[in-house]
């Protein structure tokens, strides 16, 4: 199916988070059941991403939907802990008990940090930064995720929810200013004592969605 | 859920709000002991993470007391056990958790916390 691309915008005179509370928070606690039910295959990126962690890490999944993240990496259950973060109350009951067994999940904005500072080990966010409605709201979702992870955006076959459409480099470009701002060289680990930097491990387009994958380093 | 995992991780985040923000206080709590399979290979990596007075003194403000006062040297079977039991079996499904510094209260129903926050108390 074709990706729903005609334009939707947001208009300048509705503040950025009522719109998105019409027109993406209301609308994922409304559909939850059947978005859930259609949304149970893992991406293969974030599951290689997963299998590659080690034990006794904990992260955080910002915008888990259903949850069906939770459970990975399948063949080392309870290894890690992934933490569920989600807008929709009535997903977060769906991702409570993905893949059988009970998760952790927390009801809250990605534009929250209800968390001890640095304190995940990897964070990823899939198809959920494009619900944010300007430029500064994505780039703040960006900086709060930035513990060590992969980001990602899924921007696929939906109707009625509002979607920021990614160009080509416009999601790297994102994180890339998050990092500036916060502080970070960016680019690979160099000798400077006491540097702290974000590198871009992966940037890519695959499956009609754009995904980044990025790691912090101190030296 | 809220088990004591994830308490150890959530702090206040209300506008203003940056100090003596963590731990957040349980009240009115409900909750409901539910086995897990033990990974020691998890609680070995997990723990330089945790903040131990926090776990501690949630553990004990909700009736376990088989942690001791510091975290030990060595990392026996029943030290784990005990670690695994208070992080991962203990499920608060209900009550409020209240953060010291503001008093901003935060709900957990049904076993999942509310940490929304009005756009306005947003930092």
């Amino acid at each position: 199916m074709a990706p729903a691309v005609t334009a939707t915008h947001v208009p300048e005179s509705e503040p950025a988070a009522e719109y998105e509370d019409a027109h993406v928070h209301q609308v994922y606690d409304h559909i939850a059941g059947h978005f859930a039910s259609t949304r149970y295959k893992p991406w293969p990126i974030i599951a290689a991403f997963l299998a590659g962690l080690r034990d006794g890490w904990i992260g955080l999944d910002a915008g888990t939907g259903n949850g069906k993240y939770l459970p990975l990496p399948l063949d080392r259950p309870g290894h890690l802990w992934t933490i569920g973060l989600d807008r929709s109350r009535n997903l977060l009951e769906i991702a409570r008990t993905a893949g059988g067994s009970e998760r952790e999940v927390v009801w809250g904005d990605v534009l929250g940090h209800a968390w001890r500072p640095q304190i995940f080990d990897y964070a990823f966010s899939i198809a959920t930064i494009h619900h944010l409605a300007t430029p500064e709201r994505r780039k703040v979702a960006v900086k709060d995720v930035f513990v060590p992870w992969v980001l990602s955006d899924d921007k696929t076959k939906v109707f009625q929810r509002y979607y920021h459409m990614f160009a080509d480099g416009e999601l790297a470009a994102l994180v890339t200013l998050a990092a500036e701002e916060l502080g970070l060289t960016v680019g690979p680990p160099h000798a400077a004592l006491n540097t702290r930097g974000m590198e871009i491990v992966q940037d890519g387009w695959e499956r009609s969605n754009h995904y980044v994958e990025l790691r912090l380093w101190q030296s | 859920m809220v088990r004591l995992i994830t308490h150890n991780l959530l702090a206040c985040h209300a506008k203003g709000c940056t100090t003596n923000n963590f731990p957040l206080e349980f009240k009115d709590v409900q909750v409901v002991l539910r086995e897990s399979e033990f990974n020691p290979e998890f609680l070995r990596g997990f723990m330089p993470k945790i903040e131990w007075p926090a776990l501690l003194g949630a553990a004990r403000e909700l009736g376990d007391t088989s942690l001791p006062d510091q975290l030990p040297e060595m990392l026996d079977d029943d030290f784990l056990k005990a670690l695994h039991h208070v992080l991962l079996e203990i499920h608060v499904e209900e009550g409020i958790m209240i953060c010291p510094n503001c008093q901003h209260n935060y709900p957990i129903l049904n076993g999942i916390p509310n940490m929304l926050l009005a756009e306005h108390e947003i930092a």
